[in-house]
């Protein structure tokens, strides 16, 4: 029981943080699934994406809902509401969420646990380490339990969904946070119903079993993080005819920052860089700069990890996408390249796992290394 | 199209037998207007044809844009607009009903658009005749809205409409009613202002920095959600309350420059000093009624009319403060509303709403008359005023609170 | 201000502009081709631009209000205005500058919209405007084949058989749509005789794209360019693959490059190395196989889509551009010159 979350007896709010288009599918089984499982032990529920994150965008973290609640007048609380200001428990379907999520300009960057009552639950699917994971998690300011639902994140587009079995693992480890909630055989029963299929089931049960849990103590996390947070001006001190300044030559954007939708970030190899400048050109989000030396440094603050300039960059190996979890900020590496040339190559060599020097033998150490895209 | 100024244009004060379209065609002039967009359908459309002829003989220099139809029409000269040109646009009925996504946008983007709606029954069927509902339906949507009575209150309005609408307090499109038939195609005898007091009534249009200018880089109207909407609905709905002051202010100026407008900037009475009853409707219609309200009082009735001039905004203070004084109004409705609490008039239920808490409030009673340009024929008036007596001597039911006027069984 | 405002044609990419108009911060889709078209395209006219965004990613995604990342000034339009938009801005500017209302100068005046809201709603107001010769602006169509914005609904500009929400695969039909690609640019080309310039490209091929939208605004007059911007979200690839798409709807034909200057038409980059058979035409099922919205595709559905755009190429009497052709008798009587474009004399 001691790893179980109080709620309220009388209802219990998930919200499941995903990344727009990509894991859309996903949320949406996910939280659907809470609803009727819980509705086998007569209980009542209702499900719901967040408006303002549609139309989605591919990457752009959005969230989705599952409220599950004793009976119709208890849930009443919950309905024609837009987005639970107060959640039971958040589930970060992308590991790499919980650096922050930053939906929009006026929405800032907000800490994954935000909605997250005290003693609440996180669960984040990931490879990584409970402790790796909270090494990239703002600074608690309650007391919550992280979870850590063993798998890669997910991900598939809008027509073809990717039937890997997370949702399944998701729900198990829901049942085993919250069991007087979704009990993990109305889990099975229901996914035995809806796919016939005793692997799913057995997912459901995996992720009951395998996911490690960690009560996390106020302060724990990074402080690290940038804070993004907003004032919403009113109607006698906003601009009249719906008007905001326009951006100033050679600035970016200070308000929607938007690195938050990156899950893998391009690190640059300027030992092998031609300076051919098909990666500036080609970047639809204007986040490389080119240096005195006519290289192309990226600048991470405004770097939404789409992979398009590793796919056009003539060099192989010469822009890497790796996973956002193994960073720790959005410095400017070209600087470290300049002042520190053999740290900043053993920097990159650690971090991509690929020799500076295309004729050296893989680097020992890196792993991070992925592929710019997969089918 | 353009053509430029040739001849210099005389600024003496003239007279001119012109319709209301042919009024507010000088006005344009006047008011030195930069951008037009046209597109036909009757009534309105004599406006853009005066004005074509205007420009056709070098009166006047105005880019005049034929249009692909009315959406287009209202969207070019909205944008024109944010580029800083004073703009003129028009239309009637159905027409009218094309550009309503322009039309509402407009009043969003708090755009100082002027319009002359020449007003036309709705399809279907197509009929070319008067009635009110194609203007109205901007009640709602933050543009200003005024009926006129004659040409010569034609181009008086137009020329307000620009004044009122492009001052900074409020900054909103401005819809001029113009009763199709009676003042789009009768001509009047019209006094053309000299440009020398048009210039100093009408001062030139400045958006300041709304202006959309590579000098002044802003980005306008990006989009919102709930976390903005009401406070952008809430400076409109403050913008409005503003037009009040600026209608006061504009018609005291007015006054003083053209001698004409009248005593109040928002009603016109008719021999109401004695009055027991009113009638009480705007447009055209007032012509008949004064008409009879003059062989009513031969037989010795006190009867008067109080002719509403702008209906948007609505001037609530103003009406209770005249309306109050009488035991009885009859409220004729060259429109309707079907279904509405009283199933009756448009004006019949704002204006019974505005005298909701008015103590002394008289009795309200309403007519739906002369729908589809029908002509107002005095045994009609006399029945509206036997009614309406009827109303003030409590010898209506409660529930008898609209009538239709001359409409076969 | 002094800025030089002439808009030379741009030799490569390292002669393109450095200075961004359109910066980060757009809530765009990882991979949006349609922003790179916004970047190129106001990178293309320079600072003394105003631009006019008809409602769709473009509008909605771009510009969230509390910021924006436009440089140069920006409003928005209607989803069928960006005719409207485009015509009386320039109307505006025009008698402003006669009148000394405001400086006499150059200002380029763009107004975008998306295939909905260019192809379908707002046709016929680019329609008027591209007769309007006494305007200069530019209207520039970004088509991702679908209302992206809106979650991805079927458009006139939507490929045949792809998947939409409005045109889903079920058990029942396969192919839930079957018409074919509306021919936006020839058909506006072939219909307003007074434009001077009409054209086709892709940000795929950015230089040329950039000097498409110079060439228009140089030229002067209503003129209109169109881009197909593969859309990671509605197409369904993985994002980093947006540039690759372009190349292959352009190599695979169904994509062609072309301009309409003055009324002579020429195909540029590979579209121009295919039509002299220099470059072999690849067949579209490369093209297909990478997106998810074709991924229920049968072999005879690729066969008819093949078939389409070998007729295309075999048929028109010019590639995507003049959809028909003339009889083989009438060719001498038209004097139509049946050898390849590139060796036809141009003006």
């Amino acid at each position: 029981m001691s790893d179980t979350v109080v709620t309220d007896p009388t209802s219990i709010t998930i919200e499941v943080v995903y990344r727009g288009i990509f894991q859309k599918t996903l949320a949406q089984r996910i939280c659907r699934s809470v609803v009727l499982a819980a509705r086998k032990r007569g209980h009542t529920g209702t499900a719901f994406g967040r408006y303002g994150d549609s139309p989605e965008r591919n990457g752009v973290p959005a969230k989705y809902f599952a409220v599950v609640a004793v009976n119709d007048l208890e849930l009443e609380a919950s309905m024609a509401k837009y987005e639970p200001s107060v959640v039971d428990i958040a589930v970060a379907v992308d590991d790499t969420l919980v650096k922050g999520v930053e939906s929009w300009a006026w929405y800032g960057r907000q800490p994954i646990w935000k909605p997250v009552h005290q003693n609440g639950a996180v669960l984040v699917t990931s490879e990584k380490t409970a402790d790796e994971v909270l090494a990239q998690t703002d600074a608690a300011e309650r007391p919550y339990t992280l979870g850590i639902v063993p798998g890669l994140a997910s991900f598939a587009g809008l027509w073809v969904y990717k039937d890997d079995h997370t949702d399944y693992r998701v729900l198990g480890a829901l049942a085993k946070v919250v069991p007087q909630w979704v009990r993990i055989d109305d889990v099975k029963e229901l996914i035995r119903e809806q796919t016939k299929d005793e692997g799913a089931v057995a997912s459901a049960q995996f992720g009951f079993d395998a996911t490690v849990l960690r009560p996390i103590d106020v302060g724990e996390g990074t402080s690290g993080h940038e804070v993004l947070q907003f004032e919403k001006p009113g109607w006698t001190t906003m601009r009249p005819g719906v008007i905001v300044d326009a951006r100033k030559p050679g600035e970016r954007n200070p308000y929607y920052k938007k690195y938050g939708a990156r899950t893998l970030r391009p690190v640059v190899n300027f030992d092998t860089c031609i300076k051919c400048t098909m990666c500036w050109l080609d970047c639809p989000d204007e986040c490389f700069e080119v240096t005195p030396e006519g290289h192309y440094e990226v600048v991470y603050e405004a770097c939404i990890g789409c992979g398009i300039c590793a796919q056009v960059c003539p060099v192989k190996d010469c822009i890497v996408m790796v996973d956002e979890l193994r960073f720790e900020d959005n410095d400017d590496k070209w600087q470290m390249w300049k002042s520190d040339h053999a740290g900043y190559n053993a920097w990159f060599e650690q971090k991509t796992g690929i020799p500076v020097d295309p004729n050296a033998s893989a680097a020992a150490g890196g792993d991070g290394a992925v592929a710019g895209g997969e089918e | 199209m353009a053509v430029e100024v040739k001849e210099p244009i005389s600024d003496v004060e003239t007279e001119q037998l012109a319709t209301g379209c042919e009024a507010i065609a000088e006005a344009i002039r006047l008011a030195d207007v930069d951008v037009m967009a046209a597109y036909p359908i009757r009534p309105y459309d004599g406006v853009m044809q005066a004005a074509a002829k205007l420009i056709a003989n070098g009166k006047m220099d105005v880019e005049y844009i034929v249009a692909d139809g009315e959406h287009s029409q209202f969207e070019i000269v909205k944008h024109a607009c944010a580029a800083g040109s004073r703009v003129f646009v028009g239309s009637s009925g159905v027409g009218w009903f094309y550009a309503f996504e322009a039309i509402a946008v407009t009043a969003g983007l708090r755009l100082p658009v002027v319009a002359i709606c020449g007003n036309r029954a709705l399809d279907d069927p197509g009929a070319f005749g008067c009635e009110h509902n194609d203007a109205l339906a901007v009640r709602d949507l933050g543009w200003l809205l005024c009926w006129a009575e004659t040409a010569q209150e034609s181009l008086d309005f137009a020329l307000m409409a620009w004044r009122v609408g492009e001052d900074k307090r409020v900054s909103l499109p401005v819809a001029i009613g113009l009763d199709g038939a009676f003042l789009t195609h009768s001509q009047q005898i019209v006094k053309i202002p000299t440009q020398a007091a048009v210039t100093s009534f009408l001062p030139p249009f400045d958006l300041g920095d709304r202006l959309l200018h590579p000098d002044n880089p802003i980005t306008i109207a990006p989009q919102v959600d709930q976390d903005w909407l009401m406070e952008i609905r809430r400076q409109s709905d403050n913008a409005m309350r503003q037009a009040l002051t600026a209608i006061t202010e504009a018609h005291a100026d007015f006054k003083r420059l053209f001698g004409r407008g009248g005593d109040d900037p928002f009603l016109d009475e008719y021999m109401t000093d004695d009055a027991e009853i009113v009638f009480f409707g705007q447009g055209t219609l007032s012509l008949p009624m004064k008409v009879a309200i003059r062989r009513l009082r031969k037989q010795g009735h006190k009867v008067g009319l109080v002719r509403l001039k702008w209906f948007r905004p609505f001037p609530t203070e103003a009406i209770v403060k005249s309306l109050s004084r009488f035991k009885a109004v009859g409220v004729i409705d060259r429109d309707y509303s079907f279904g509405s609490p009283y199933y009756a008039g448009v004006l019949y239920h704002e204006l019974r709403s505005a005298l909701y808490s008015v103590q002394n409030r008289p009795t309200v009673v309403g007519f739906i008359a002369a729908l589809g340009g029908r002509e107002i024929e005095q045994p009609m008036a006399v029945e509206i005023f036997e009614k309406t007596m009827a109303a003030a001597n409590g010898e209506l039911a409660s529930g008898d609170v609209c009538h239709w006027i001359g409409v076969r069984d | 201000m002094a800025v030089d405002t002439a808009l030379p044609q741009i030799k490569g990419v390292k002669d393109v502009p450095y200075d961004e108009l359109f910066v980060s911060g757009h809530r765009t889709c990882q991979g949006c081709e349609s922003a790179l078209v916004m970047r190129h395209m106001v990178k293309a006219s320079g600072p003394r631009t105003i631009v006019l965004g008809s409602t769709g990613c473009m509008y909605v995604a771009n510009t969230t209000y509390y910021t924006t990342p436009w440089v140069v000034p920006w409003m928005h339009t209607q989803l069928g205005s960006s005719g409207s938009a485009a015509l009386g801005t320039a109307a505006g500017l025009k008698v402003l500058m006669r009148k000394g209302k405001i400086k006499n100068e150059k200002i380029n005046v763009i107004a975008f919209c998306g295939d909905g809201g260019g192809a379908d709603m707002g046709l016929g107001a680019i329609s008027a405007t591209l007769t309007h010769k006494e305007y200069d602006c530019l209207i520039l169509l970004y088509d991702n084949e679908s209302y992206a914005n809106t979650d991805i609904q079927l458009s006139s500009q939507t490929p045949y058989g792809a998947v939409t929400t409005f045109s889903p695969s079920g058990t029942k039909k396969r192919l839930m749509h079957t018409r074919w690609k509306k021919n936006v640019p020839g058909m506006l080309a072939a219909g307003h005789p007074e434009s001077r310039y009409i054209a086709a490209g892709c940000a795929a091929y950015a230089v040329d794209l950039m000097n498409k939208i110079r060439r228009a605004l140089e030229l002067g007059g209503p003129t209109f360019v169109h881009t197909l911007d593969p859309c990671p979200k509605g197409w369904d690839y993985h994002p980093a693959y947006s540039q690759e798409l372009g190349h292959l709807a352009v190599e695979t034909g169904i994509w062609p490059l072309y301009e309409v200057l003055d009324g002579v038409c020429s195909l540029t980059g590979p579209t121009r190395q295919i039509a002299e058979g220099r470059k072999k035409r690849k067949p579209v099922y490369e093209y297909l196989k990478r997106q998810g919205r074709f991924a229920h595709f049968a072999d005879e559905d690729v066969e008819h889509f093949q078939s389409e755009v070998d007729k295309m190429w075999n048929e028109w009497l010019v590639p995507g551009v003049i959809p028909f052709t003339v009889r083989a008798k009438d060719q001498a009587i038209l004097k139509i010159d049946t050898k390849p474009l590139h060796e036809q004399k141009t003006a």
